[in-house]
């Protein structure tokens, strides 16, 4: 135990894909940063490498009321995707990202007519989606099987392997001089002198400025600032099977039950889209269902029969943090030197597009967007 | 010799005469098939550890791919490919229906065993004696585990059953008898913290919600990480000897046996007697040295027909000329033009002995085990490092109880400790688990525990004696180069999991997430161990119980399709 604080200019806390990113941004705009993580199952290494842009069924019959704000800030999403590629780009790395398109795929009129009114409304917010009948998904999609009817296709969707731009992510900002401290899991963060005091386990830190990206982790982080963020941990399932030849060339997701379908280039098919996971009772390690394991896979399989003989060779939970309808991204402009940073709906997608808009507010560069919305001061206590 | 003992097969085209009975692993190893598959990479494969774990020998039977050659009996004739990584063979355009966890069949056995070996088999006859129900799942075709595995063909020129085949043949008939329900070639992938386990066969998946469950699912070969140790040819000792002991078929015609420990040596023994040429048996320890003197007097008093058994099989050895040679480990391995050439150093004690280097087609490397204890994890029991051995073990109460109310592991799993000890384990812990369901134990029942309690101890004695004679330290990376495989599945070389190292990966998972080692098929069984305890040695501690990667399931492959059937609406 060493007792006098360590010194920090930016605490990040949490090095997902928003506290990574973030980093970058921030060290290559001069800053000094320290990325403080507590090193569990956060979703940016545990998630599916969905990059998703049309609205989800799932969100749409869960969250019914947060519609209209996912549907004011649908923009971001298809400038989201555009900005993971130019990541790429610019960090010289390849992290497997593909902008296949993704098909929404119905199984019965009844389905195909709700993605028929989406689609509607998605084209009238600006998005590239199509709808194709049964013959016309034959010559694109030849992989699914007879039980699909139709599909909804949006070309600006598409996918990431989350754990090679994780580790592009944390290479760049070593690179830059950025501090990763990793299994460092903050307690509280008091006010303390002109900056903060954070606590951890085993050494304290004093820092000058403070970010909250610690996913689900925010809320008690914010809560012990007297701030009362609306972000909830949600732990969900994921499946793997072995390698195969190409076969799924889009990300594949259902109109009336939750899944997420598709292939790396390794061969792997990943099988996700939200099925429960829980946290193990002794340690709140997150752990799968077989539930989760039975229903996921077997319905993969009812989408695109091909897979049946697939060999699952690993599932696995991660925390999701659930945010719905818009990111929360600012200062709280009652605690100058705090800033909140939450991504919202399909984090992963809307990781490192949210980490620059904060960057830019950080810098005091100009706004790309109107930030109005993601104040964190609107969750005061 | 009746035909109706042979079948033939074919092979990538050409035919190859079969033992009924035999796994395709060693029927195509006796053709001089060697090479099952290619990895992601290209490279060539084959088969490794002989017993399900390594995933190295999948091939293509009858247009299905990702078969486990090793576990696979051939019953009839079948046409066998080699598997090219990820090729799908057959056409499946049947959308069959999404099903839910309700809709696959529940069983709730009072006991749940898992696992037919010694450990399983007694643990079976114990709690049926007390009157429970009991059930034995295992993913081998028959019972017996490691050390009664049965002589699957029949001919009159193979050799005959031996005591230690015939001895594991009677257990099972006794379990038979005692009416304990079998399942075979069902392979457990799942355990869940509500003490629900999962298991699938051909016939479909099972859900399995017993009162009480023994764990008693052995152990396996340890990695042993140096330059060519996934060459084809290259395998562990008990691959080796599975084939012998199984199929009567031998690995190879000349045959390196190599690592440290007594089975290296009862195989260098059976393998002579088989018509093989050991070229040499190499152990890493000196068990030969003077204070050694002791402990081989403590095993006479402590199992004086084992001690006899082992001076035997040394005694055969050199009358049949073999190379017997201590102190040495293999350094690494290449592939020439008619065979292997396998380079030996001296071992850690003495590294002032030469480099010898010989050819051969086989190398059995046999260097210490690695329990098989990934459903008892998954399940949530707790682990303690065991410093004698180097290698974390569950942590169990005195008849074989873990930390998780009404779960027992038993065997190789919950630590190596041989047969003998397996199987008095396994009667302890049978007649616990029947008693804790509320069946009482008879005088003739507390009269066998006793004297499982009694074999128990002395057979422990026995273990503690031999395990210091082959003292050795555990080898980690001492001999691989950075281009060597370090994760056989996923092809990560040593080096640059020790560069993701240098660049400040603090955990096993860490590593994972960077490199992909540990992410293929075996579940890093082979890469995670020596991980650890790498990664311990880096920090200078000794490796922790949370240091390996989260228990995930399934712990075996399975396919999404056998997820579909359900037993009994087959
Ligand atoms: C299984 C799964 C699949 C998903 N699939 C997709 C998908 O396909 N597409 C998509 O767009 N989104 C997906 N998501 C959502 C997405 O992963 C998350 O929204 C995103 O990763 C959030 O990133 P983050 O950096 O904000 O938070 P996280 O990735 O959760 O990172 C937060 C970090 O903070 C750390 N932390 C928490 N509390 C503390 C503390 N007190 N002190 C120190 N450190 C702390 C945690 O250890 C963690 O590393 C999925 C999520 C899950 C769980
Ligand atoms: C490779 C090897 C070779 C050995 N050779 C010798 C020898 O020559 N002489 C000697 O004295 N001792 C030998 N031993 C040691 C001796 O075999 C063991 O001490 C003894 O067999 C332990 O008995 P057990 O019942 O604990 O495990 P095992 O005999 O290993 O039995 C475990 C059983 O569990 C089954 N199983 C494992 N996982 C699953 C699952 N998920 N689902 C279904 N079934 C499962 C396996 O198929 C196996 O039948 C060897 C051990 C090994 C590992
Ligand atoms: S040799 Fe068949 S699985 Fe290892």
């Amino acid at each position: 135990m060493n007792d006098r604080p360590q010194r920090l200019d930016t605490a990040i806390i949490g090095g997902g894909v928003l506290g990574a990113s973030l980093a970058g941004f921030l060290a290559a705009g001069g800053a000094r940063v320290c990325v403080v993580d507590g090193g569990h199952g956060g979703g940016s290494t545990a998630n599916a490498g969905s990059l998703h842009v049309q609205l989800q069924s799932r969100f749409l019959r869960k969250y019914p009321d947060k519609v209209s704000a996912l549907e004011r800030n649908l923009h971001l999403y298809p400038k989201a995707v555009a900005f993971w590629k130019q990541l790429e780009t610019d960090l010289g790395t390849d992290f497997d990202f593909h902008m296949t398109g993704g098909l929404m795929v119905a199984e019965n009129q009844e389905q195909f007519e709700f993605l028929e009114h989406k689609s509607q409304r998605e084209s009238r917010l600006g998005l590239d989606v199509q709808l194709l009948g049964r013959d016309e998904l034959e010559k694109v999609a030849p992989y699914l099987g007879p039980a699909i009817f139709g599909a909804e296709l949006c070309r600006q969707e598409g996918k990431v392997n989350p754990l090679l731009a994780h580790a592009a992510l944390k290479d760049w900002g070593t690179g830059m001089g950025v501090t990763f401290l990793p299994e460092t899991f903050v307690g509280t963060i008091e006010r303390s002198g002109s900056g903060f005091a954070l606590a951890t386990p085993n050494r304290a830190f004093q820092a000058d400025r403070v970010i909250l990206a610690a996913g689900g982790g925010n809320k008690d982080l914010a809560r012990s600032l007297g701030f009362n963020l609306p972000v909830a941990s949600e732990p969900l399932h994921m499946n793997i099977t072995e390698p195969t030849e190409p076969l799924i060339g889009h990300l594949v997701q259902h109109a009336d039950r939750p899944i997420t379908l598709k292939q790396f280039s390794t061969g792997h098919v990943v099988i996700g889209g939200g099925w429960p996971a829980h946290l193990r009772e002794k340690d709140a390690f997150p752990s799968v269902e077989l539930a989760s394991i039975i229903g996921n896979t077997t319905l993969a399989q009812h989408i695109i029969p091909e897979i049946a003989p697939l060999r699952l060779i690993r599932t696995w939970a991660g925390i999701n943090a659930t945010m719905h309808g818009h990111p929360i991204l600012g200062q709280f402009s009652t605690m100058p030197g705090v800033y909140a940073a939450v991504s919202g709906d399909a984090g992963f997608t809307l990781g490192p597009f949210s980490a620059r808009l904060l960057a830019d507010v950080i810098l005091g560069y100009p706004a790309s967007e109107d930030m109005t919305e993601f104040s964190p001061d609107l969750y005061t206590i | 010799m009746s035909t109706s003992d042979f079948v033939d097969i074919e092979f990538n085209g050409r035919s190859v005469t079969a033992r009924k009975g035999e796994t395709v692993a060693s029927a195509l190893i006796g053709a001089g098939f060697r090479v099952l598959r290619t990895s992601e990479n290209g490279a060539n494969r084959g088969i490794f550890c002989g017993m399900g774990v390594c995933q190295d020998c999948l091939v293509e039977i009858d247009g299905k791919s990702n078969l486990r050659a090793c576990m696979t009996k051939i019953d009839g004739p079948i046409s066998v490919r080699r598997q090219q990584s990820g090729r799908r063979t057959a056409r499946y355009t049947l959308a069959r229906p999404a099903i839910a966890v309700q809709d696959v069949q529940v069983e709730i056995p009072e006991i749940l065993v898992i696992g037919a070996g010694p450990a399983g088999l007694s643990a079976a006859m114990a709690a049926r004696r007390s009157g429970a129900g009991v059930k034995v799942l295992d993913e081998r075709s028959n019972a017996g585990g490691q050390f009664y595995k049965q002589v699957t063909v029949s001919g009159p020129d193979f050799p005959p059953a031996d005591q230690q085949h015939r001895d594991g043949a009677t257990l099972f008939e006794k379990c038979v008898d005692l009416d304990v329900q079998f399942e075979f070639e069902t392979t457990v992938w799942g355990g869940f913290e509500n003490r629900e386990f999962i298991a699938s066969n051909r016939a479909g998946t099972v859900r399995y919600n017993p009162q009480r469950v023994i764990i008693a699912t052995g152990a396996y070969e340890r990695a042993h990480v140096v330059p060519g140790w996934t060459l084809p040819g290259v395998m562990t000792t008990g691959a080796a000897q599975t084939l012998w002991r199984s199929s009567r078929r031998l690995a190879g015609q000349r045959v390196v046996v190599a690592g440290n420990g007594p089975l290296n040596l009862q195989l260098a023994t059976e393998l002579t007697d088989g018509g093989a040429e050991v070229v040499a048996l190499v152990e890493a320890a000196r068990p030969n040295r003077l204070g050694a003197v002791v402990d081989v007097g403590r095993m006479f008093l402590s199992s004086r027909e084992f001690l006899i058994q082992g001076i035997g099989f040394i005694r055969r050895l050199k009358a049949a000329g073999v190379n017997l040679l201590n102190d040495h480990v293999v350094a690494g391995i290449e592939a020439t033009s008619s065979g292997l050439r396998v380079k030996l150093t001296g071992s850690n004690q003495r590294t002032s002995l030469q480099t010898l280097e010989f050819d051969t087609d086989v190398v059995c490397l046999g260097y210490g085990f690695e329990p098989s204890n990934e459903l008892a994890r998954a399940v949530g029991c707790e682990q303690d490092y065991d410093p004698v051995r180097q290698e974390l073990k569950l942590r169990l109460d005195d008849v074989g109880g873990t930390t998780v109310q009404s779960v027992y592991a038993v065997g190789d799993c919950a630590g190596m400790g041989g047969a003998m000890v397996a199987l008095s384990q396994g009667e302890i812990a049978g007649y616990a688990a029947g008693q804790s369901l509320g069946y009482p134990l008879s005088n003739d029942h507390r009269s066998r525990l006793g004297m499982a309690r009694r074999t128990m101890a002395r057979q422990r004695r026995f273990q503690r004696a031999l395990w210091r004679i082959y003292e050795y330290p555990r080898v980690n990376l001492e001999h691989a180069k950075p281009e060597t495989a370090f994760c056989r599945c996923e092809e990560v070389s040593v080096g640059s999991v020790l560069s993701a190292l240098d660049n400040g990966c603090v955990s096993t998972g860490e590593v994972k997430r960077r490199t992909r080692l540990g992410m293929g098929r075996c579940q890093g069984r082979y890469c995670v161990p020596v991980l650890q305890h790498i990664m311990a040695n880096r920090a200078g501690t000794t490796v922790d119980s949370n240091s390996g990667f989260a228990p995930r399931v399934p712990v075996k492959p399975v396919a999404i399709e056998d997820l579909l059937r359900s037993m009994s609406n087959e």
